[in-house]
């Protein structure tokens, strides 16, 4: 019982917050409310007992997507600007297309009946590790070491991007 | 010698024998509520006290000498006069921000120490993910400054916030690698089994060299990551007033100048946790009657101890050094501090692969 | 205690702040000098306006922090488990951090970290 209200609790709060992101007309309090809706998220990984996603969702979304997402609208002239209001004829008939297919998924889920496989409630850190280590079956060896070249080229566009080399070269 | 676990369990279960379930477990949640808020104001107090007195102490100055015996009742004072200061901001700032800011650096501080152990059982938190969800916690605390000082509508608040949003996350990356060489000997995160795992020796001798060069690592990049000098650029009062807090008076003022003491706490308590031995009394592999002579001082001296030495440290940094620039600070963290970082990683592996560290 | 903890600190942090916000509400003196909320500026009136447009260079410190980020969250949970997998785990770990190391030498040529 107590679980069920904190579930309900935590979702409310995150649909809450998503609508406000999407309304509000400051750009950075959209970004604020956004950082809500992580930490909430975060709060639900805790509180289904997935430490480590928890601790995975503050640090990166949280602490860095977020942290990223400030500094970039910091970097936009004219912050002050407010956005436009959006009409609420606008936000009636688009509410309600969303709202449907929300209905349609929801429902669509629910025909799927799901079962709980054996062996997976263990979501410690050393299982993690173990599994993305292993060379054997069910090992995510290959993955883990194409996120590293995956990292590489993320740095690499950043750094092209943010120096502006591509574009500098056209102009001579 | 000294375990705490009992004790807690008894008064756990005392709560439960005088009153319903229900109302015990509240009970005891609000009391170690109360506990954690009196341990975070007591340091704060505690520590902008010792601050003023070490920095008087370099200074050949007296120091805070008016208020109570050697002044130490200056802090309370100054707390009870920040509390009836009036709050001023500024106009057309986002107010909504602007108080919201406290609350991001207060509750980041506290969740840190709720998973700190102070002796054996003497923990209110022992999650599995302990050390990680410290690091979680205080990326959180950037987010607190960026949007005060973005708040603030103040120039000097703006640039100082941009400053320390950049050392912070830059400096955050130090501060984790260099925490994973720790991780590597204990294989645990969980800060009661990392104190288990330094039985035999600390881990700053356990893992003699590369323990050594992280334990400094983590000081340097500790230090700026607490924006302390000589990384306090952020808050440079020459140029740039006083940073991100500029437009912060009275008790909200307060609440981030708390958290910077309570932050330069976390940061010297998980240097003593993790390389110092937290609670674990002095011991060596092998020395028997040592250990057990040594066992006889209680954990909790030990890690106060500790944490107290970690702090004079970062306090004599503060009053030794000059401030640095911005690029100086850049390029130590991206061209030193952080390739050194790796290297020490895959040194300290190696080690741990051969078995070349001391103990178990 | 249980994961509860979290949200019993939570709490307490919001009661510490909004306390303390409320409290100093009541007992601080008001005054409607409307001069004293100017933006301070070393006593002079401030000129322009207060967001201005910040250097890319944070931009930069930003992406490459999370890109670190990342890699210090594949790397924890190969250390918790390392001394139990032994040589196959140093040999991928070399493998990731020479391939990120490679990335970090391509910043560090392309002028990166210089902060002009």
């Amino acid at each position: 019982m107590g679980a069920k209200i904190i579930f309900y609790l935590i979702a409310g709060l995150m649909i809450l917050f998503s609508i406000l992101s999407v309304s509000t007309t400051r750009v950075i309090r959209a970004a604020v409310y956004l950082l809500f809706v992580m930490i909430l998220m975060a709060g639900f990984y805790f509180f289904v007992g997935y430490n480590f996603l928890a601790g995975v969702q503050l640090m990166v979304y949280s602490g860095g997507i977020a942290v990223l997402i400030v500094i970039a609208v910091l970097l936009v002239h004219n912050i002050d600007h407010r956005m436009e209001r959006i009409p609420v004829v606008e936000y009636l008939w688009k509410g309600g297309v969303l709202l449907a297919g929300a209905i349609l998924t929801i429902l669509t889920i629910n025909q799927f009946p799901f079962q709980r496989i054996a062996g997976t409630e263990d979501v410690s850190v050393s299982r993690i590790g173990t599994k993305l280590l292993s060379l054997g079956d069910g090992g995510y060896v290959l993955p883990f070491e194409v996120i590293s070249i995956l990292l590489l080229a993320v740095m690499v566009a950043a750094i092209i991007i943010a120096k502006g080399e591509v574009y500098k070269n056209e102009e001579k | 010698m000294y375990d705490f676990t009992g004790m807690i369990q008894g008064i756990n279960n005392w709560l439960h024998s005088v009153m319903p379930d229900m109302a015990a477990t509240v009970v005891g949640w609000v009391l170690i509520g109360a506990i954690y808020l009196a341990i975070f104001a007591v340091l704060g107090l505690v520590l902008v006290l010792a601050e003023r007195k070490i920095a008087a102490f370099f200074q050949l100055r007296l120091g805070p000498n008016r208020i109570g015996p050697w002044g130490i009742f200056q802090t309370v004072a100054d707390a009870i006069k920040l509390l009836l200061k009036e709050p001023v901001g500024t106009k057309r700032a986002d107010s909504f921000l602007y108080n919201l800011a406290p609350y991001f650096v207060i509750i980041g501080a506290l969740m840190s120490i709720s998973v700190l152990p102070f002796a054996k059982g003497l923990q209110a938190f022992d999650i599995d993910i302990g050390l990680f969800f410290m690091l979680a916690m205080s990326s959180i605390g950037v987010m607190g400054i960026l949007l005060g000082g973005w708040a603030s509508n103040n120039k000097y608040a703006l640039l100082g916030a941009m400053r320390s949003g950049a050392q912070m996350i830059s400096y955050e990356l130090s501060v984790g690698l260099s925490l994973l060489t720790v991780i590597l000997m204990a294989g645990s995160l969980q800060m009661s089994e990392i104190v288990e795992a330094q039985r035999d020796y600390w881990f700053i001798f356990k893992g003699h060299i590369p323990a050594v060069i992280a334990f400094m690592i983590f000081t340097i990049a500790g230090t700026a990551e607490t924006n302390r000098t000589p990384f306090d650029l952020t808050e440079a009062e020459s140029e740039l007033g006083a940073g991100f807090h500029t437009e912060y008076s009275g008790l909200k003022f307060a609440f981030f100048f708390l958290s910077e003491f309570v932050n330069m706490f976390i940061i010297s308590a998980i240097a003593a946790t993790v390389f110092l031995g937290g609670w674990m009394p002095l011991h060596f592999g092998g020395l028997e009657g040592f250990n057990h002579v040594m066992d006889y001082i209680p954990p909790v001296i030990w890690f106060l101890g500790k944490v107290a030495f970690m702090i004079f440290l970062l306090m004599w940094f503060r009053w030794t050094f000059p401030r640095l620039r911005i690029d100086q600070l850049m390029k130590l963290e991206w061209k030193y501090l952080l390739p050194l970082n790796l290297m020490n990683i895959l040194l300290m592996a190696f080690v741990v692969l051969m078995g070349w560290y001391l103990g178990s | 205690m249980g994961a509860e903890a979290i949200l019993v600190f939570f709490i307490a942090g919001i009661v510490l702040v909004g306390g303390g916000a409320l409290a100093s509400k009541l007992l601080s003196p008001k005054s409607t000098n409307k001069d004293k909320w100017e933006p301070y500026e070393s006593g002079m009136k401030t000129i322009g306006p207060t967001w201005v447009q910040f250097k890319v260079g944070y931009f930069l410190i930003a992406i490459l922090f999370l890109i670190f980020d990342v890699e210090t969250i594949f790397l924890v949970p190969w250390a918790v488990v390392m001394k139990k997998v032994g040589l196959v785990g140093f040999v991928e770990i070399v493998i990731f951090i020479v391939i990120l190391g490679l990335g970090l030498l391509y910043a560090y040529k392309k002028g990166a970290f210089k902060w002009e």
